[in-house]
């Protein structure tokens, strides 16, 4: 397992009182595959993602748990050794590559600031690594003298793919890498990551809300809902035969074209305040196929070798796919 | 009870009247505002009843019992921050001085606001050779130094505290003219002035009603801060000599002092305080228009 | 802040918004354009001011002929100035001579000195200028590393003094500022003289390394002194805010998860992106500073411009005054100018929306 985190559990200081953003989520990122991470905004997906590479808000902190890359612990590891190897073995796709980019500086000095000072070349050696980047991405060559607002948007998310590679990390972190962008730049931009995914034999780990992106590109995925990890397991497997409820949802919830008319059913509420979170499973208020047992939380169980979730109900999967299918299920 | 009708469209008048009240209400809520508010009220108390708390005339020679001229004393029960160099009691003239700092301050800050705030909706709002023109007009105000006008100014006027009002009303509205035409411009485009414009309001109407509250509380920043920026200049022009000589401002204080050698001999009574007098008010002003950028621009809290 | 004053977000209308749309037009034209017409709205308000005065000055009660003809000029004085100044001619031929002297660089004789008010200018303008200078670099650079570091370290305990501190240096008048400075410095501890920019009669005052003789250093400490204190404040809170902003962008965030050291995320990237309003600051505090110093100039005697402009007007030498003022004028929209250029020509952004 190229990347786990063990209990992992982040906290919040707010204005508003102290809340838990990520709460005991076991995540397994394997080697060379593209792992979707999904869930409903506020679900906890970026604060996880930011916390993989070490770099959170300044009012965020891990409170407890393990996040072991290659083996070894980077949160007991220390800041110096972690912002030493940051990049290096794990990079960043921001969300919004429109703003990561500084505005005062070309892109191509942008980059050959990272290779230069952290990647210990020389400027002759940066130079051509960073046309190699460019044309690794699709970006001519002499694109790299451009300030980044010369850039258009697909071409920019492009550049922070071209960065991101830039020190040959394993595993990079693509948060909404193609959320603000329109529908044919996102499938460029999403065969391009599994191209270069392929092609370099890195780890993925792409944070999104989006089904249909999870469906195109991703090998697993894992399903997140009010800061714990819901259920995880191979794409086809999730998507096809969800056993939580909330996945069960999460499909009725997105446009499939495959299929012919089918009504979108919106799961009904909201997400608990995570500032005082129910304190049994935390999608029971919402969940169709509540019972009393859901008033405790549920543990994360496989389901087989591959595929694991937390549901008290997990045995009754097949049955419950069958009345989530039907849209009064889902109406109060 | 039975409902009552509620009038779903106001009239322009009560609109605008809301709209005040709102930023009224600024100065009670804000802690910074009140505070700012608080300190003008007591400097207008002091302006009103100077007469009253003032134990001398302002420019009234003091003479001691023997007959001998009361001038340079020091601090005393008598002459709580001693006499000038001519023998005047300075506490007296500090307390008199509020009332041409707050006549100033506050007819120069209104004059400042009004022509800004109509020159910036109107060139906003209009937009084509009007909105050219304004502009134009507001760069030839800036392109005029501000304390050097007024010194122009005085030479060809009778010194009075009118002078400040004057040149100020002439020039300093530039800078609020450019902010709030800046603000209308990006109201203007703005989905709902679209509505009331399809719907058939009529300019004035969407002036008071939509745009006016996105654009007052701007006036109002800018005025509280104009206050200030309206004393500390009087206070300069009589330092240098041409400010009025009728009535006693700090400034003049200042500038008697200076010129009696007050600063060789450190009679730090008769400097200072005028000085410390000016300070609180401006920043009174300072906190005032706190409050009203809370409105414009509130602090996420994180 | 409006204390920070919001310089760049209220530039005015664009004045050759009707400039036809070039597509081929590369990327310096569209510079060139632009700088072209902000130059061309300096001339333009140079103009206006120049044509203002003037008026004030033709306007004014009692006879025009005053403001250029001191009665105790000689006869042949007297006519030399009607003709050098059309002073006989109707008002638009005035003008036009009034302009034509103006661009030549005739502003007239001083009554008071009995010498030409160009020359008088630039004999005090370096004056004016060594202080305004060193005044306001000492003033920025304090300001914008203050501010930086309050930005960085964000601790409210230490923002609780620093911020009421900066208003209180910018609500309180410079004169008075200057005032207690010159009684405690140099009168009660006699550390530095009390007025002046060179010692009386001294050798160290002629040449142009006058300016870096111990003696201009001494004189000129307390007056620099006072109005970096004053101007201080904007740049601190300008920087400040521009930094707290910066800070939360994401390229700052982007820079700290590519691992960089603290100093390139703050320095090379947040602070260089943080500091572009302040340089356009600067350039236009140096036009505000040169009319607005006249104050500080009268309290420590400052032979400078603002001092030789309040002489001027105290004595009724109507020629200096009106010299000065345009000279301060002049200086201040040029800076407005060159602030424009600075604004255009460092943020790579702003040729975007041509």
């Amino acid at each position: 397992m190229l990347l786990e985190t063990n209990d992992l559990t982040i906290g919040y200081r707010t204005a508003s009182g102290a809340l838990r953003a990520v709460e005991g989520v076991n995540l397994a990122i394997p080697e060379g595959e593209i792992v979707g991470l999904v869930g409903e905004s506020g679900c906890g997906k970026t604060t996880l993602a930011r916390s993989l590479i070490g770099v959170m808000a300044g009012n965020a902190n891990i409170e407890r748990g393990e996040i072991r890359f290659q083996g070894r612990d980077l949160v007991s590891s220390g800041a110096r050794y972690w912002k030493d190897r940051r990049w290096r073995d794990i990079a960043y796709i921001p969300q919004s590559a429109m703003n990561s980019l500084d505005p005062v500086y070309r892109v191509g000095d942008q980059l050959l600031e990272v290779l230069i000072r952290r990647g210990g070349m020389d400027r002759a050696k940066a130079k051509r690594r960073a046309e190699e980047l460019f044309e690794l991405v699709g970006i001519e060559a002499n694109r790299l003298r451009d300030f980044p607002h010369e850039f258009s948007g697909g071409m920019r998310q492009r550049a922070a793919i071209a960065l991101a590679l830039a020190l040959d990390p394993t595993l990079v972190i693509a948060d909404e890498p193609v959320t603000a962008l329109d529908v044919i730049v996102q499938r460029q931009i999403l065969d391009t990551l599994d191209d270069l995914q392929k092609r370099l034999g890195i780890s993925v780990l792409l944070v999104t809300h989006d089904i249909s992106v999870v469906a195109y590109v991703c090998d697993r995925v894992a399903v997140m809902y009010a800061g714990k990890l819901v259920e995880e397991g191979p794409v086809d497997t999730v998507l096809g035969s969800p056993v939580h409820p909330y996945s069960m949802g999460l499909m009725n919830a997105f446009p499939d074209l495959g299929r012919a008319s089918r009504t979108l059913v919106p799961i009904e509420g909201a997400p608990p305040d995570l500032h005082d979170p129910p304190a049994g499973c935390r999608f029971a208020p919402r969940c169709p196929f509540v019972v009393d047992a859901c008033s405790e939380p549920p543990e994360i169980e496989a389901v087989d070798e591959t595929h694991r979730a937390a549901c008290w109900r997990m045995g009754e999967a097949e049955a419950l796919r069958k009345d989530a299918s039907e849209v009064t299920t889902w109406q109060t | 009870m039975p409902e009552q009708t509620v009038r779903i469209r106001p009239s322009r008048r009560q609109a605008f009247l809301r709209s005040l009240r709102e930023l009224g209400r600024v100065l009670i809520s804000d802690r910074y505002a009140f505070t700012g508010a608080l300190v003008y009220v007591a400097f207008i108390v002091v302006a009103a009843l100077a007469g009253v708390l003032a134990p001398h005339d302002p420019t009234e020679i003091l003479f001691t019992p023997d007959g001998m001229l009361a001038g340079d004393l020091p601090p005393s029960a008598e002459h709580p921050l001693g006499t000038t160099s001519l023998g005047r009691d300075i506490y007296s003239q500090l307390l008199y001085g509020t009332r041409s700092a707050l006549l100033v301050g506050l007819v120069a800050a209104f004059f400042v606001v009004a022509i800004g705030t109509l020159v910036g909706l109107v060139a906003g709002y209009m937009g084509g050779i009007v909105d050219t023109i304004l502009m134009r007009i507001t760069d030839i105000a800036f392109g005029i130094p501000f304390l050097p006008f007024v010194i122009v100014l005085s030479a060809f006027l009778e010194p009075s505290i009118w002078n400040v009002v004057l040149a100020m009303s002439l020039i300093l509205w530039r800078d609020t003219g450019r902010v709030i035409r800046s603000q209308v411009l990006t109201v203007k485009h703005r989905a709902f002035i679209e509505a009331a414009r399809v719907s058939g309001s009529s300019t004035a109407r969407i002036l008071f009603v939509h745009i006016a509250p996105n654009v007052l509380p701007i006036s109002l920043l800018y005025g509280s801060i104009a206050v200030g920026w309206a004393i500390l200049t009087e206070a300069s022009i009589s330092f240098l000599g041409f400010g009025a000589t009728d009535q006693i401002s700090w400034g003049y204080m200042l500038q008697d002092a200076y010129l009696s050698q007050a600063l060789s001999r450190g009679a730090w009574h008769w400097f200072v305080p005028p000085g410390l007098a000016i300070v609180v008010i401006v920043v009174a002003g300072f906190f005032i228009s706190r409050g009203y950028e809370d409105i414009l621009f509130p602090k996420l809290k994180d | 802040m409006p204390l920070a004053t919001t310089f760049a977000s209220s530039r005015g209308a664009p004045i050759y918004s009707y400039v036809r749309f070039d597509p081929e037009a590369t990327e310096f034209m569209r510079t060139a354009r632009r700088i072209a017409s902000r130059f061309a709205q300096m001339v333009f308000v140079l103009w206006a001011v120049a044509t203002i005065l003037f008026l004030v000055f033709r306007l004014m009660p009692g006879n025009p002929l005053v403001a250029y003809i001191d009665p105790t000029f000689t006869e042949e004085q007297q006519q030399e100035l009607l003709q050098r100044f059309g002073l006989d001619r109707p008002l638009h031929e005035q003008y036009v001579i009034y302009l034509g002297n103006l661009l030549r660089g005739d502003l007239g004789d001083s009554f008071f000195y009995r010498d030409s008010v160009t020359s008088l200018l630039w004999d005090v303008f370096p004056n004016t200028l060594a202080l305004t200078m060193v005044a306001l670099i000492i003033a920025y650079v304090i300001g914008v590393l203050l501010g930086a570091l309050l930005a960085w370290l964000r601790t409210s305990r230490f923002e609780g003094i620093a911020i009421p501190l900066v208003l209180l240096s910018r609500a309180a008048p410079e004169f008075w500022l200057g005032m207690i400075l010159l009684a405690i410095f140099s009168f009660q501890l006699g550390w530095f003289p009390a007025g002046g920019a060179f010692t009386a009669g001294s050798e160290a005052a002629v040449g142009p390394g006058r300016f870096f003789s111990l003696d201009f250093l001494r004189h000129l400490f307390l007056p620099a002194l006072t109005l970096a204190i004053y101007l201080h404040g904007l740049p601190l809170l300008l920087m400040r805010s521009n930094m707290l902003e910066t800070l939360k962008e994401d390229f700052v965030t982007m820079a700290r998860m590519k691992g960089l050291s603290t100093w390139s995320v703050l320095v090379r990237h947040a602070a260089r992106n943080a500091l572009l309003p302040v340089l356009t600051a600067f350039a236009l505090g140096i036009g505000y500073s040169i009319g607005g110093n006249v104050v500080v100039e009268t309290v420590f005697s400052w032979p400078g411009i603002g001092r030789l402009l309040v002489r001027a007007v105290s004595a009724s030498d109507y020629p200096l005054a009106q010299g000065a003022f345009l000279m301060i004028a002049a200086v201040m929209v040029f800076m407005n100018f060159v602030a424009d250029l600075l604004y255009n020509v460092l943020d790579p952004r702003v040729n975007q929306d041509a």
